[in-house]
């Protein structure tokens, strides 16, 4: 994007902790550089996280105005991605946890919870919505340390900084996520033939 | 792109939850449009409170001078709060759910106490965290006033008492806080606790009165 106020400056090329200082600086089409920059990975994270798209458009709206209301308190030496992934995941645990008290009142099964969540869709082939069911199987922390990691492809160390759970604790998380996940699909897979 | 030595049916799970999820534009359009209603983040020194639920509160390092006004009535309730809970003493309050399992499993309590009624220069009083955790490898407070960051705020093993010990400096007002005791997050056991935390789990509060009372 092409700066509307100096001509040839393009916002597009800066990195995200020059347009941070744009935004403080008073310029907000900067912000809009750093949405476009970050929603699409944002949204997706959210969706994985959430299980659906409205859940998690609501999560990353609320994500990108947290961040521009808290910008003056991002600091350069984090990388700008982690201190929004930071916020967008205290978002989705906030999210998923007033979704479970709201699904506490009505299901205690959790027994045929689980093993609906991961039963394949009769009329459904689609790998992506089978992946989702998978994904939504996992223990929370599994999945947001399966998600950040393979997903997201954050180092162990961003991963730490973002979700404040140590590189040790997240290494196991993730091969448990990816133990599980292993498991789920050969049962599924089991389930289908 | 997956881990050089990652498995393939890991590979062709990641390949799958790696595709972009479009950005819907009605939704960037309203994002975009609630961004430029909101109050602009004017500077680093000059953070802009109106939106002020507890977490967008937090401190930034750089320190900033927090001006409230308080209409009479409600300047009179204001005072006799702090009267009644104590001049002078910082506390906790608002106790929810117990968590005395978790308590037990970690053998831990934690205090949250003023040690300095001295008015610091950023008129903030210093307040003592403590936790025991003798398992522990790791702890950090969190809280409206670190902008629940765990890597800021990291307590240190008291060699005298073994617990895990850290001392900040807070603003005169109510703050949120929790501890990350290797890597899960903590209500202060032996706190009342916040109704909502907002983060996922329940957190506790302390409160810090105005260093003037």
């Amino acid at each position: 994007m092409t700066h509307p106020h100096v001509p040839g400056f393009n916002l597009a090329t800066m990195t995200d902790a020059l347009l941070v200082r744009r935004v403080l600086d008073g310029d907000t089409a900067a912000f809009t550089t750093i949405v476009d920059r970050h929603a699409a990975a944002c949204t997706r994270f959210a969706t994985r996280m959430l299980g659906n798209r409205e859940d998690a458009e609501d999560v990353t709206q609320e994500t990108f105005l947290r961040a521009y209301r808290s910008l003056a308190r991002y600091e350069e030496r984090q990388a700008f991605r982690t201190w929004l992934f930071q916020i967008l995941i205290n978002r989705c645990r906030t999210a998923a946890a007033r979704r479970e008290r709201r699904h506490r009142m009505f299901l205690v099964d959790d027994n045929a919870i689980a093993s609906a969540s991961v039963r394949p869709a009769a009329e459904s082939s689609d790998l992506r919505a089978e992946l989702q069911r998978v994904i939504d199987a996992l223990d929370p922390d599994h999945r947001e340390a399966f998600l950040l990691k393979h997903v997201e492809q954050l180092s162990y160390d961003e991963m730490a900084a973002a979700t404040g759970v140590g590189v040790s604790a997240l290494k196991m998380r993730v091969k448990r996520a990816c133990d599980r996940m292993q498991w789920l699909l050969r049962e599924a897979s089991d389930v289908g033939t | 792109m997956s881990e050089p030595d990652s498995p393939r049916w890991l590979d062709e799970i990641t390949d799958e939850l790696r595709r972009e999820v479009s950005v819907r534009p009605a939704w960037r359009a309203r994002l975009l449009d609630d961004v430029a209603r909101a109050p602009k983040p004017s500077s680093r020194d000059d953070v802009d409170e109106r939106f002020g639920d507890e977490e967008e509160l937090a401190q930034h390092p750089a320190r900033r001078r927090r001006s409230i006004t308080l209409g009479p009535f409600t300047g009179l309730a204001a005072a006799a709060l702090f009267v009644t809970l104590g001049a002078g003493v910082t506390y906790m309050t608002m106790s929810s759910r117990a968590r005395v399992h978790e308590r037990e499993r970690r053998g831990t309590t934690a205090r949250a106490q003023a040690v300095s009624r001295t008015p610091t220069p950023a008129e903030r009083e210093v307040v003592r965290f403590e936790l025991s955790a003798p398992r522990a490898s790791r702890v950090a407070l969190v809280g409206s006033f670190n902008d629940w960051n765990p890597g800021t705020t990291l307590l240190s093993r008291d060699p005298a008492s073994g617990k895990w010990v850290v001392s900040v400096r807070l603003p005169p007002g109510r703050h949120v806080y929790a501890f990350v005791v290797d890597g899960d997050v903590t209500a202060d056991p032996d706190a009342p606790r916040a109704a909502d935390d907002d983060f996922g789990s329940t957190n506790s509060v302390v409160f810090v009165s105005s260093p003037r009372t």
